[in-house]
């Protein structure tokens, strides 16, 4: 390979990592907030993202809704789906039992019941595609080509993911979810209501979920599987210390950038091995994650 | 009366391949790799409470390394499924080592990403796997004899799953399993004793895998073919469905629920949507109103019951 | 003067800016009892997770019987002859209490392949029997930890610390919510374990009747620094003690 071809692939590998990585570091968030405040890594994030993008794809395509009622919709419905499961189903299994296994087993419960009702419904059984709601026209920056699309894609993500960190940083509502994530105990002395913070965390990782299925969707076939976009997302959270939100994001687009760089100087097959050996690199090189700061002592 | 109904389940299982017909040792072999599988997801998950996701990896590496065993290098059965097993303790111990230096979830990450890496594998190292056009298995030998039907194999199942489930007590009951334990009850507590916790959890995670590499190894004694796709995420659910249905912590859950799930399961195949749909339902319903398993369950409301 | 079997020299911890122990030095003798008390936040159970190397301190050094363990992992402690007891219990909760004291005698237990395969090793069970005649948990012997009552919780806490067959014996916060029953059986136990088994206790304790009561020697630790060292008797009447705990006037009333 001539470095007049390699540089050319840098720049293009470089841009659509970024356009792919804004997805996966909303997708990080999603996992990396409910992780700092309940300590349980959520199986079933991928496919709360897969059906999100099939309750759009009903709406746009099957019932023929303008694209300012649908789009809200399924953030709405995300958010209620991920809150419900939280508020009944949680709670129950931790009142049943205290170990934190428990929990994990009944999120991955989560993944498969999604997985087969989407199928059943008949629209998961096809590979599909979602209309794209700006045009795919190419534009180039540098040497890279990228589509309008893929501009539209990065910047929502960056809004959404700005948005988010002025919500947890600024607002009262942050303020009280992340009291949860340092010492719920303390938090709820100080008058938090914990149950509602944590339906509130998993509402909104639902919520980003959606939003991170309505720009991934135009760029995949839509199958019952896609759900396995997650493994990209906690990859990046990996790479961002799994404890650290803005570390979440640039995990995101460390693992978007590598995952293209892989696709085109190896081989595109090889880009299913791409998160693994991040992850693996990760835990090779720094065990805590690029942005996983000393290691919290337990108290004793 | 416990050891009387061991021996009956026992004599019920040595007759069974003179009473039955094929198909049923066929299910009969079946179950009881699955049981082996779900021994092997008791000791990670029940014993030391730690999370692995790769089963169904280190269940092709077994079956894989087993393949191998049996057509390039022409070893006898018992030979190749012991380097199943090892190889799949070796390759688990080194993932385990890495991911285990941190946080305990990286285990449950990083064995899920290498369970998908691995069914990669799986489909492109065509010349040892066969890769998306499955493998057809060669026939186990044994001092030249080829093992070629399922009634065949049955009384080598049999007696390698009689073999795991004895290690497994044997290992439940020893200062080991003591340590496994403790390192799922407190880790804190486990340090204190000194217990060396991170070794422990290694140690657990490399016997989980060795055990799902024999179950390999069984599975590669009495079948013909394995395409990677049985070889996904999907087993490894399947295996963890097991064990929950029987009940997280026990040897006899772990038994109970590969056999009795395992029938379920094949009652399921005809309806892929639905029995993810069941699978998923299940795991959830169990961790809310009966964690402890089926047999607990059914244990506790008798009681109840017959004090009411 | 007998030997000092654990010497704590000028150790420091730091947590980010916070100074939860500043250049503390400490020296158990032999066969003692000696008590670590001090305001709550004073630095207590931080020294504590110093020397069974749950923390590692900034500086300092701690030496056992003229080992130094400052960088010995936790794990090992125990295999040194130091146990210990946690302030909110750490029990192995499902287990029994037969298996919870099993785990203390971890260490006893052979190294040997056979030994390690073996359920009940001869060479421990004895002991574990003692340890459960002695507290007074025969009769528990099967039940769940999780089932116990907080005494008795309390209690198995201590049986599993001495099951390691300790040389030094860590206590944190043993006499912590129990009854007054409870706490002069207790008392009894630990003057029994150091008069005749000549073990070595470092204790935290809140519970004034008890350090008094038991204790050979006392340190005070108030804000990370130690202001007062003695005999119960000189410790009580220490106006820096007073003030310590009950403010300036009152020391100087």
């Amino acid at each position: 390979m001539d470095l007049q071809l390699a540089l050319l692939f840098l720049q293009q590998g470089v841009a659509s990592g970024l356009v792919v990585g804004s997805v996966y570091a909303l997708l990080a968030l999603a996992i990396v907030i409910i992780f700092r405040t309940s300590e349980v890594p959520n199986f079933a994030q991928g496919e709360m993202l897969m059906a999100a993008g099939y309750v759009a794809l009903y709406l746009f395509v099957f019932r023929a809704m303008p694209v300012w009622a649908a789009i809200p919709m399924t953030i709405v419905v995300a958010f209620a789906g991920a809150a419900l499961f939280r508020r009944v189903v949680l709670t129950q299994v931790a009142h049943a039992s205290g170990s934190p296994v428990n929990l994990v087993i009944a999120t991955l419960g989560l993944s498969y019941v999604l997985k087969g009702l989407v199928r059943q419904t008949g629209f998961g059984d096809t590979p599909r595609s979602f209309p794209a709601l700006v045009s795919t026209d190419s534009i180039m920056i540098g040497q890279a080509s990228v589509t309008r699309l893929d501009l539209a894609i990065l910047g929502t993500a960056v809004i959404v993911m700005a948005a988010f960190f002025w919500m947890f940083g600024y607002t009262k509502l942050g303020r009280a979810m992340r009291s949860v994530g340092m010492n719920p105990k303390a938090a709820q002395l100080v008058g938090v209501n914990l149950n509602r913070i944590h339906t509130t965390i998993w509402g909104l990782s639902g919520a980003i979920s959606a939003i991170a299925a309505l720009l991934i969707s135009p760029k995949l076939l839509m199958t019952a599987d896609m759900g396995s976009v997650v493994t990209l997302g906690f990859a990046a959270a990996i790479v961002g210390g799994f404890a650290s939100l803005p570390g979440a994001v640039v995990g995101g687009f460390i693992i978007g950038i590598v995952e293209q760089l892989v696709g085109l100087f190896v081989s595109s097959r090889a880009i299913t091995l791409a998160p693994f050996l991040a992850i693996m690199l990760v835990l090779i090189l720094r065990p805590q994650g690029l942005f996983g700061g000393r290691v919290v002592i337990k108290k004793v | 009366m416990r050891i009387l109904g061991l021996l009956a389940a026992l004599a019920g299982l040595i007759v069974l391949p003179l009473v039955s017909t094929g198909y049923v040792v066929y299910l009969a072999n079946l179950l009881l790799t699955f049981t082996v599988l779900c021994l092997g997801m008791h000791i990670v998950i029940g014993e030391a409470g730690q999370f692995s996701l790769a089963q169904a990896a280190f269940f092709g590496i077994g079956i894989y390394t087993s393949g191998l065993a049996n057509t390039a290098f022409g070893w006898p059965f018992p030979l190749s499924v012991l380097a199943s097993g090892l190889v799949a303790a070796l390759v688990g111990l080194c993932i385990g080592t890495l991911a285990l230096r941190m946080r305990d979830i990286y285990l449950a990450l990083a064995t899920f990403a290498f369970g998908e890496a691995m069914q990669w594998v799986f489909l492109s190292w065509t010349s040892v796997t066969g890769g998306p056009n499955g493998l057809r298995i060669p026939p186990a030998t044994l001092f030249g004899l080829e093992i070629v039907s399922d009634r065949q194999a049955y009384p080598v199942v049999l007696a390698i799953t009689l073999l795991m489930i004895w290690a497994t007590v044997l290992i439940a009951r020893s200062r080991l399993g003591r340590a496994f334990r403790a390192v799922r009850e407190s880790e804190v507590a486990a340090l204190a004793m000194g217990v060396p916790v991170r070794t422990t959890k290694l140690v657990a995670f490399a016997l989980s895998a060795f055990f799902a590499g024999v179950a390999g190894a069984m599975f590669a004694i009495y079948s013909t073919y394995i395409h990677p796709d049985s070889l996904g995420f999907q087993t490894t659910i399947l295996v963890l469905t097991m064990v929950v249905v029987g009940g997280l912590g026990s040897i006899s859950g772990a038994i109970g629920g590969a056999i009795v799930f395992g029938l379920i399961s094949e009652l399921l195949r005809q309806a892929p949507s639905y029995q993810e749909i069941i699978y998923g339902l299940i795991l959830i319903i169990f961790m809310m109103f009966a964690p402890r398993g089926l047999f607990a369950f059914i244990g506790d409301n008798l009681k109840r019951f017959a004090r009411a | 003067m007998r030997n000092p079997l654990l010497q704590v020299e000028n150790v420091t911890v730091r947590f980010g800016g916070l100074v939860a122990v500043n250049d503390f030095s400490l020296e158990v003798t032999q066969g003692t009892i000696h008590a670590l008390i001090g305001p709550n936040g004073a630095g207590k159970s931080t020294t504590f997770n110093c020397i069974s190397r749950f923390y590692q301190p900034n500086s300092g050094r701690i030496v056992f019987d003229g080992t130094d363990i400052t960088r010995s992992p936790a794990s090992e402690m125990a295999g040194c002859g130091i146990a210990r007891s946690f302030q909110n219990l750490e029990l192995f909760n499902e287990l029994t209490v037969l298996e919870n004291i099993m785990i203390g005698a971890h260490v006893h237990c052979g190294g040997s392949l056979r030994a390690w395969l073996q359920a009940k090793p001869p060479a421990v069970m004895h002991h574990i029997d003692e340890v459960i005649e002695r507290t007074g948990l025969a009769p528990y012997r099967k039940h769940k930890a999780r089932n116990l009552d907080f005494g008795h919780q309390k209690l198995l806490e201590l049986a599993r610390a001495l099951a390691i067959r300790p040389r030094l014996l860590l206590l944190d916060e043993p006499a912590a919510g129990l009854r007054n029953r409870e706490i002069a059986t207790l008392d009894r136990l630990l003057t029994d374990l150091v008069r005749t088994d000549g073990l070595t206790v470092l204790i935290v304790e809140h519970v004034m009747q008890l350090v008094m009561s038991i204790s050979d020697r006392v340190t005070v630790l108030n804000f990370g620094t130690k202001i007062a060292e003695g005999t119960p008797q000189q410790v009580r009447n220490d106006p820096a003690v007073i003030e310590a705990y009950l403010g300036k006037e009152a020391a100087h009333a």
